[in-house]
């Protein structure tokens, strides 16, 4: 039994040892050259460009329940509902637009590259760029990792933006708040820091992604099975570790109210 | 379309939405036509920078920046320790003048703190951009709260030194109530009564004739023939029977009199 304790800790041991040698390996990497633009832009066309329609269309309807669900709350509350344009705004630019647009970031890149990379491992591709003499976390890592940084932000950006102008829609709509009055009760709650911090977390989630994803599939078990356990491990940890590191960024950012 | 493209086409929207959105929220303002004036006050209840200034209660710009200098002084030598920059639109400035005065004002259900100017007259002269002005400072709740305090304690005081008596006057009042509550029934009563009623509509239409008269003898012809008559009868009253036989035998008149 000590024995098999002893057999899981140095199982454990080992991965923390894999995944920070990575972390390490990427840190350095992405700050030296060579840079490899030409890829990184062609994946920043694949994070921020194709994924716009899914994330766009998903915060959409997030913003218009967040109005509704709101109102509803208020009303039963306090018997109205005349605050509910400016703390919905807030909701939406201090978690809604920048949680969900990484959770299907996450869900479709993340699992892109998981499944890619781990393809590549277990066709020895990965073992062929290393016979070249070229780092796999040079080349395949460190473009992803700029490209879904950046990808992230720009994308949070458009989406928080599109948020807020559904809800304005939809409390125009449904709660009869002219756009006027929207833009009102916004200002009283919410400032530019807001956005500023949402795209900070973009970029930290944004760097998430790749990271897992890559680690995950570099360790991809050969057959089409290992593939898919890599891609569901890679998408599982992605969307934990997003929510845990909201809380902590959340919580360091109420420093600054 | 090349990636370039896609992603260059991104990133400028990310940009403009950006820009649009602090527009919106008022953080930058590259439009703006404003001039600023400084406020000095001692106590500033919960002004914030963005909080809105009003003018006749339309929103005319924005506090942009509180300063403390602790060594400012209005010209009548008050120390006055709070400095509030507030901007105001180019539209507005004419009607802040001299004798304006910038009261710290709360609207809203969430209590929103702004500052309050009352349009000065017309005849004063309008500020220079960057005056320094004395607002006024809002009265401060606490102190309020600590004053109502002293006032409660003074009442209580009060009230037990007097039980006895403000016993007594209740006693008496309610008795008076009771009093005046059968009064108020009998005059109920009696109002039912059919006799009352006509007496009121007969004094109803008397009142009506008086007036009718009264209007009349308001004019000033009537006014004179109160004052002739008035004249008339002084003359008459040292008279006697026979001197007044006497004159009405020379006017031509046969009366018996007495």
């Amino acid at each position: 039994m000590v024995e098999a304790l002893g057999r899981k800790l140095i199982l454990v041991g080992q991965e923390v040892h894999d995944f920070a040698s990575l972390l390490v390996s990427a840190f350095w990497s992405s700050l030296t050259p060579p840079f490899r633009l030409r890829e990184t832009l062609q994946q920043l066309s694949f994070v921020a460009w194709e994924s716009a329609p899914v994330v766009l269309l998903s915060v959409s309807f997030a913003a218009a329940v967040t109005i509704m669900e709101a109102s509803f709350h208020m009303k039963i509350v306090v018997q109205n509902d005349s605050l509910v344009p400016g703390f919905a705004a807030l909701l939406i630019l201090r978690e809604l637009g920048v949680v969900v647009t990484a959770l299907l970031v996450t869900s479709r890149v993340g699992a892109g590259y998981a499944a890619e990379v781990g393809s590549m491992q277990i066709t020895e591709q990965v073992e062929a760029l290393k016979m070249l003499g070229i780092h796999p976390i040079r080349y395949l890592l460190v473009p992803r990792l700029y490209a879904s940084i950046l990808g992230l932000m720009i994308l949070t950006v458009v989406a928080n933006m599109v948020c807020i102008y559904v809800a304005m829609l939809v409390s125009q709509w449904s709660l009869g708040y002219s756009s006027g009055s929207f833009l009102m009760a916004m200002r009283a709650f919410v400032g530019l820091q807001d956005l500023l911090f949402s795209v900070i977390k973009a970029g930290v989630f944004g760097a998430v992604i790749p990271i897992y994803s890559i680690f995950f599939g570099l360790r991809c078990r050969a057959g089409a099975e290992g593939v898919g356990l890599a891609t569901t491990s890679a998408v599982v940890a992605t969307s934990v570790t997003i929510i845990i590191l909201d809380f902590i960024l959340s919580y360091i950012f109420s420093f600054f109210y | 379309m090349k990636a370039e493209f896609k992603v260059g086409l991104m990133f400028i929207a990310a940009v403009a939405m950006t820009v649009a959105f602090a527009y919106s929220l008022g953080a930058i303002n590259p439009f703006a036509r404003t001039y600023d004036l400084n406020l000095a006050y001692n106590f500033a209840g919960g002004i914030e920078v963005g909080s809105p200034v009003r003018v006749m209660g339309i929103r005319v710009g924005r506090v942009k920046e509180i300063r403390f200098v602790p060594d400012q002084k209005m010209p009548t030598g008050e120390e006055v320790k709070l400095r509030i920059t507030v901007s105001i639109d180019k539209e507005a400035w004419p009607t802040v003048t001299e004798d304006s005065r910038f009261y710290i004002n709360l609207a809203g259900v969430i209590g929103e703190k702004f500052i309050e100017i009352t349009p000065g007259s017309s005849s004063a002269p309008i500020f220079r951009p960057g005056a320094l002005v004395r607002g006024e400072d809002p009265p401060r709740i606490d102190q309020l709260i600590s004053q109502s305090y002293g006032l409660a304690g003074k009442i209580v005081e009060f009230v037990e030194q007097n039980e006895g008596s403000i016993i007594d006057t209740i006693d008496t009042i309610n008795k008076l109530v009771v009093n005046l509550n059968q009064v108020l029934k009998q005059i109920e009563k009696t109002t039912d009564n059919k006799e009352i009623m006509e007496m009121l509509t007969n004094l109803n239409r008397i009142s009506a004739d008086v007036a009718y008269f009264t209007k009349a003898m308001r004019s000033k012809e009537a006014e004179e023939t109160v004052l002739l008559l008035k004249e008339l009868l002084w003359r008459l009253k040292p008279l006697d029977q026979k001197a007044i036989r006497k004159f009405l035998q020379q006017e031509g008149i046969r009366a018996r009199l007495f």
